[in-house]
């Protein structure tokens, strides 16, 4: 619209695919050419090989893989339980008291992930409950961080839910218990599949947290790649990010071909 | 009519069990966050030894290194958002309004990358812009120099480009959303009355854009306030940011009453930022701030 | 608390025998007693007294913000009155949830369950309501049948045209046996052509089920004129007219009934005298008319002359009729029709007729003729304020 001409055209176009190449490309290509580098001194590298990609998916990287999988969909998963739970309920509240707790329901997304690993270490690492160094604080952790983005998700879609569904749903007789099971959940079921989704990716991508609260058994692929990079073994960190990178894109690529009935347009 | 007929008005009536459903996801938010939170607070004033004081705070405080490290949070957030705002505008307007191809596969893309981790690009950048990397290398061969010429990635700058690039989308999903709401209408006929490009981005685009750039702005302040995977990574010594001294303080230093008192000034400016965005969505309305 | 009907051995029910079992279900009014609504300071719907008799169809009209929906929405449940009460039947269903009420709803944009195909969204009430399985069989395609939606059953809303989904949302609506059926401007969001076809078959379901009563609410007069028993027209949150139909047309009860039912041409007259036999003369200027005073207008007082754009015309049908002389200000030839606007001593006159082969030019001067019996008197100020 804004440009008429054909070169003008032509030009915004190329201008367009560079920046993007360059801003988003770059870093990406870069990371999987590191990741199959056997050795790079140059500008580019000399040696290709794939062993930094057989380390990846053997002994400690690969439980990590593993470990961060688990997390992942374990978290996600009481995270959507809990946030479309705290979403129903909030429907019906009154304007101001729905306001109020909408805010305290985000709030956890506010605040930086160290602070709430540091909280939870302060709160959890003396009897009676201790917490400190075991598995279940790393999900607590991630569950903490990730609700906020389910609760906001699955309550934008049941705000976009006519209310003329559920009215004749229930002038038709039926409950709210069997009203919620048939008509409003089945309705909102792409909203809930992209709430689980962007909280798994921020689960896998999780550092700030995890990195305060971790007990040596249960290290995530995030902190095994800061390990390594850290050790200064990039090219692993890098084959190691890559096998992060694509895991996350293949369940959230899985989750988005569920097919879903419904389309409440 | 309808709408408001929609309400339900509970007028006179008592209110009803459905009241306490909200019990059990407040009862696991507070145990699991407030309660830390609170005993951060605690931890603060109170230190190791009991007695509440502000001396834990005044010490930290005067201390240079927290200083430093304020001085770096504050200006890479406010260097990444402005760098944000501004590329994510010039993206959104290209991709929205020069009729792009793929427009739809860009969007889609933008997302995607959301979805990855934010220290991705930080790694990445050590391979490109190190002292050993792909321009350095590229430029010294290119100008016969011995030492590598570009050497910003071990600065705040580093960390203020890596930034750059990892919230940019949280600018442009909001943008391209407010202006899918612009009626192509509006562009054609400004053009027909002899408007030219820039005039109409300056008087049409950017008006309407306003209330997603300083929804999505402020959200920017605060995600790059909270960063921590990026500074990390980057790893530079003197380029400290808030949260990274608290993971120092505490797992570091196993000083956990200093590391409560910063986070506790961290929580509290993020908290501060996060109203600011409330309060900017609440003032525009979601719609026009792209948000709903 | 499921009804006796929805346990039954089924056997495939036709059409015409549903009309055979209809003396299964009881045929119930709905009664509105002093009904208001309020939201705040904000009066919704003020004081409505309303009954619907058992199988009939009552439409309520008016314009946005009537309070007509509000009224539909207050007898499914999903508005609580402040004060009043509402019946269905015998039973007072104010503090009755909307899923006990036994009623069925249509709205004007279907609401059908998009997840579920058609026979599983008529078949919806009956399993929410617990029914058996052969009932359920043998209902669906029986109501499917009656909407002529049968070979659609298993189509997806969205495979669907408009019609052909609001057939299905009333399909529902009537499979779980309704008392009453409430209707919210169902025809509005179809297209014109299908909006007239839908008014046919509307009529036609009706007729099928006779002791169904039926509350229609529309902004549309040519709907509630085709198909409602009764007319109720709403302004402001007030019922200021109620009555049949034809009475309601013929002999509307102010200015506002006189012009949202129908087009209505509204002379301001004085001096009225009764001339008995419900008739009255008065005076419009120099001229003298006379018409109906089926509303019992006192002598003396002034009113508004009601004329119906369509009984003017431009030859006397009778000697001793009304006359009015003015002058032609537009003529619009609509096709099957001509409308002719007339200036009569500063007042607009509309008058309706077949294409002329010469019309009358602007700025000539007309006279046209309208018998006592097709005029009415309309009180100036409404009653009950």
């Amino acid at each position: 619209m804004l440009v008429w001409s054909r070169t003008g055209r032509a030009s915004t176009f190329a201008l367009v695919a560079v920046l993007f190449a360059l801003v988003y490309g770059l870093p990406i290509g870069v990371i999987a050419l590191a990741s199959i580098s056997g050795q790079w001194n140059g500008v580019m590298p000399s040696q290709l090989t794939f062993v930094h990609y057989a380390n990846a998916l053997r002994g400690d990287s690969f439980e990590q893989l593993r470990i961060s999988l688990y997390t992942g969909i374990i978290a996600s998963g009481v995270a959507l339980v809990s946030g479309t739970w705290a979403a129903l309920a909030l429907r019906t509240r009154r304007r101001l008291t729905r306001r109020a707790l909408d805010a305290v329901f985000f709030i956890p997304s506010a605040v930086p992930s160290v602070s709430v690993g540091l909280g939870l270490l302060v709160a959890f690492s003396r009897p009676p409950v201790l917490l400190n160094g075991t598995t279940l604080i790393v999900l607590i952790a991630h569950f903490v961080l990730i609700s906020a983005f389910t609760y906001g998700n699955v309550s934008a879609g049941l705000a976009r839910l006519p209310a003329d569904f559920e009215q004749v749903a229930e002038s038709l007789g039926a409950r709210p218990f069997y009203r919620l099971r048939r008509v409003t959940l089945p309705l909102v079921t792409p909203y809930l599949i992209a709430a689980f989704s962007l909280s798994f990716a921020l689960s896998m991508g999780e550092l700030g947290a995890t990195v305060m609260v971790y007990p040596p058994g249960w290290v995530t692929m995030p902190v095994g790649i800061f390990a390594l990079s850290d050790r200064g073994a990039i090219f692993d960190a890098a084959a190691l990010t890559m096998v992060l990178a694509a895991s996350t894109l293949i369940v959230l690529l899985g989750l988005s071909r569920i097919p879903t009935k419904a389309s409440a347009h | 009519m309808a709408d408001l007929a929609i309400a339900l008005p509970r007028s006179g009536e008592p209110p009803s069990a459905g009241g306490l459903w909200i019990v059990p996801p407040l009862l696991a938010l507070a145990a699991l966050f407030f309660f830390p939170l609170g005993l951060i607070v605690r931890q603060a004033l109170a230190g190791d030894s009991g007695a509440v004081s502000l001396s834990h705070f005044t010490e930290v405080l005067g201390s240079g290194q927290f200083h430093d490290a304020l001085h770096h949070t504050i200006v890479i957030a406010v260097s990444s958002t402005a760098g944000c705002l501004v590329l994510g505008f010039v993206l959104s307007v290209l991709i929205t309004f020069t009729p792009f191809p793929g427009g739809k596969l860009v969007a889609r893309l933008i997302d995607t990358f959301i979805a990855l981790p934010t220290f991705l690009v930080a790694l990445s950048f050590t391979f490109i812009y190190g002292s050993a990397g792909i321009l350095n290398e590229s430029l010294m061969r290119l100008l016969h120099v011995e030492l590598p010429p570009v050497d910003f990635l071990y600065s705040q700058w580093g960390v203020i480009l890596s930034e750059i690039t990892v919230y940019t989308p949280f600018v442009m999903r909001p943008l391209l959303a407010a202006f899918s709401l612009i009626e192509p209408a509006q562009i054609e006929v400004a053009s027909s009355l002899g408007a030219r490009s820039l005039r109409i981005v300056g008087r049409i685009i950017l008006p309407a854009a306003l209330p997603a750039l300083v929804a999505g702005g402020s959200l920017c302040l605060l995600l790059t306030v909270n960063e921590f995977g990026i500074v990390l990574f980057i790893g530079a010594k003197d380029v400290i940011t808030l949260p990274l001294l608290i993971y120092d303080k505490a797992i570091q230093q196993f000083d956990y009453t200093a590391a409560c008192v910063i986070a506790a000034i961290n929580v509290a400016l993020s908290l501060c930022l996060y109203s600011l965005y409330r309060f900017v969505v609440m003032y525009f309305g979601g719609r026009r701030a792209g948000l709903v | 608390m499921i009804p006796a009907d929805l346990l039954g051995a089924g056997s495939a029910i036709s059409a015409s025998a549903v009309a055979a079992a209809e003396p299964a279900v009881r045929s119930s009014g709905i009664g509105f007693e002093d009904v208001s609504v309020a939201y705040g300071d904000l009066v919704v719907l003020d004081s409505l007294t309303l009954t619907v008799r058992p199988g009939e169809i009552v439409a309520l009209i008016g314009p946005s913000g009537s309070g007509k929906t509000t009224a539909l929405r207050a007898v499914a449940g999903f508005v609580r009155p402040v004060r009043g009460r509402i019946t269905i039947g015998t039973r007072d269903v104010t503090n009755v949830a909307p899923h006990a009420r036994n009623i069925g709803m249509v709205v004007q944009n279907y609401a059908l369950f998009p997840h579920m195909r058609a026979e599983e969204n008529v078949a919806f009430g009956l399993r929410a309501r617990g029914a058996a399985a052969d009932v359920i069989r043998a209902r669906v395609p029986e109501c499917l049948r009656m909407v002529g939606m049968a070979s659609y059953a298993k189509r997806f809303p969205r495979e669907l045209s408009g019609g052909q989904q609001q057939r299905v949302a009333i399909a529902r609506a009537l499979a779980i046996r309704p008392q009453v059926l409430l209707l919210d401007e169902p025809l509005s969001a179809l297209d014109a052509q299908i909006r007239r076809s839908m008014l046919d078959e509307l009529a036609k379901l009706h007729r099928d089920l006779p002791s169904l009563t039926v509350l229609y609410v529309t902004h549309d007069q040519t709907e509630a004129l085709t198909l409602a028993n009764h007319i109720g027209i709403m302004r402001d949150g007030r019922l200021i007219a109620f009555g049949s139909a034809q009475s309601l047309y013929r002999y509307p009860p102010n200015r506002f009934s006189a012009e949202f039912l129908g087009r209505a041409n509204l002379l301001p007259v004085q001096a009225l005298t009764s001339t008995g036999a419900g008739m009255a003369r008065v005076r419009f200027g120099e001229e003298a008319l006379a018409a109906r005073n089926h509303h019992g207008l006192p002598d003396g007082g002034d009113c508004l002359l009601c004329v119906r754009p369509h009984d003017l015309r431009l030859h006397p049908a009778e000697e001793a009729g009304n006359r009015l002389t003015g002058t032609v200000r537009a003529v619009q030839w609509q096709g099957d029709m001509q409308n002719v606007e007339l200036d009569v001593a500063g007042h607009v006159l509309r008058l309706t007729c077949a294409p002329m082969h010469e019309p009358p030019a602007p700025g000539a001067s007309l006279t046209v003729h309208f018998s006592a019996a097709e005029a009415t008197f309309v009180p100036e100020m409404q009653p009950g304020g």
